[in-house]
């Protein structure tokens, strides 16, 4: 069993980013790993966009991201990149913060031609931030998830692909589990 | 003819370098410019509450609709971030998540960038270039990156070339026709018709 954090960089709590976490988290808690949530809309938005780290749920965040073994980052193509909230948190972890922890990055959008935005963007970002261990994530169309109905729907092509990249994510969080510890 | 730049800049220290290369950069057009130009800068440090706010619903209220404004209705703009994790700072990429899709289409805009080490320079060419081609705004070919070490020196050399870019690229362009958007309003009873 390992500590998840998911981390959600949508605006919107009725979004299409949550319906996919939503069923993330559930087959991360199926497999038995702890998960902690955050949404950064949820911050202290000054705090958040000045790089107040002083602030107190500002500290608290950066304690998740610490705990956790493993990072799952969700973020909507926005103008063919990830959001500049998700974009925001990120720009507050200490340096190394990612270094050691199986990072995923799950990403939806509008048009299939949006999928290259997780790899012209968000992993290069996450790479540059020191993820060394970092799995392939997954891309989902925003019309192969239904926001009606009580937390949303995902269509099963979707969710099988999902549930491919999730468990190369716990794979990796196995492996790391029996790596020796570097001193 | 007077033409308008809007300088947007992202610095959040005080005082900011990110801020004083977008003035910088905005007086080096303005020189090339024959000193025929206006300059308006927004500092999005100060707008970061209505920025996040506008994130959340959709909608530029108050300050920040005044800066989105001056952005849209420039003549040229100049846009400048500090570099964290090889990208945009957040709060910079927020402003333009704001922004109406086709807002900046056509809009000649230098691109600059601050940060600690020179070895993000291309950050420039990797993050922000292509932020700007999505939003179909023209880009110069002279971005201008600014390490903490290169202040003075070739840097000055760097943003009059930029500058000069972006001064030639403006006197070039006809000024942009803005749009009424209540001018064509679609009437009421085709309106009501589509509901059926």
């Amino acid at each position: 069993m390992s500590t998840v954090l998911t981390l959600s960089g949508s605006p919107s709590p009725d979004s299409r980013t949550s319906v996919l976490l939503r069923h993330t988290q559930e087959w991360l808690v199926d497999q038995e790993h702890e998960v902690l949530t955050l949404h950064v809309r949820d911050l202290p938005t000054s705090a958040l966009l000045v790089a107040n780290t002083e602030h107190p749920a500002i500290r608290h965040a950066l304690g998740l991201v610490r705990r956790a073994d493993g990072l799952i980052v969700a973020s909507p193509v926005y103008r063919a990149a990830y959001s500049g909230l998700v974009k925001a948190f990120l720009d507050l972890l200490p340096d190394g913060a990612l270094a050691g922890k199986v990072v995923a990055p799950l990403a939806t959008g509008g048009t299939q031609g949006h999928l290259v935005a997780m790899d012209y963007s968000l992993r290069p970002m996450l790479s540059a931030m020191g993820a060394d261990n970092l799995v392939p994530g997954c891309f989902v169309l925003d019309r192969l998830i239904q926001l009606a109905g009580e937390g949303g729907a995902m269509d099963s092509s979707a969710l099988a692909a999902v549930h491919v990249a999730l468990s190369q994510f716990g794979a990796a969080l196995g492996a790391r589990h029996r790596l020796p510890v570097v001193a | 003819m007077t033409y308008r730049l809007a300088v947007v800049s992202a610095g959040i220290g005080e005082p900011s370098s990110t801020r004083l290369l977008a003035e910088r950069l905005a007086q080096a057009t303005g020189q090339a410019l024959g000193g025929q130009a206006e300059i308006h800068v927004v500092a999005l440090r100060d707008l970061a509450h209505e920025v996040a706010n506008a994130v959340l619903t959709g909608f530029p209220a108050g300050a920040l609709r005044e800066a989105v404004d001056t952005v849209v209705g420039a003549d040229a703009l100049i846009a400048v971030t500090p570099i964290f994790n090889a990208s945009y700072s957040g709060l910079f990429k927020s402003f333009f998540d704001v922004l109406e899709p086709d807002s900046l289409a056509g809009k000649p805009v230098l691109i600059g960038a601050t940060g600690g080490t020179p070895r993000h320079s291309l950050a420039l060419e990797h993050a922000l270039r292509p932020l700007f081609a999505y939003l179909r705004a023209v880009v110069v070919p002279t971005a201008v990156y600014a390490a903490a070490e290169d202040w003075g020196g070739q840097l000055t050399d760097r943003i009059g070339l930029a500058g000069g870019e972006l001064a030639n690229l403006v006197a070039g362009t006809p000024k942009p026709v803005r749009q009424d958007p209540y001018e064509n309003v679609v009437p009421f009873e085709q309106l009501l018709a589509g509901n059926g």
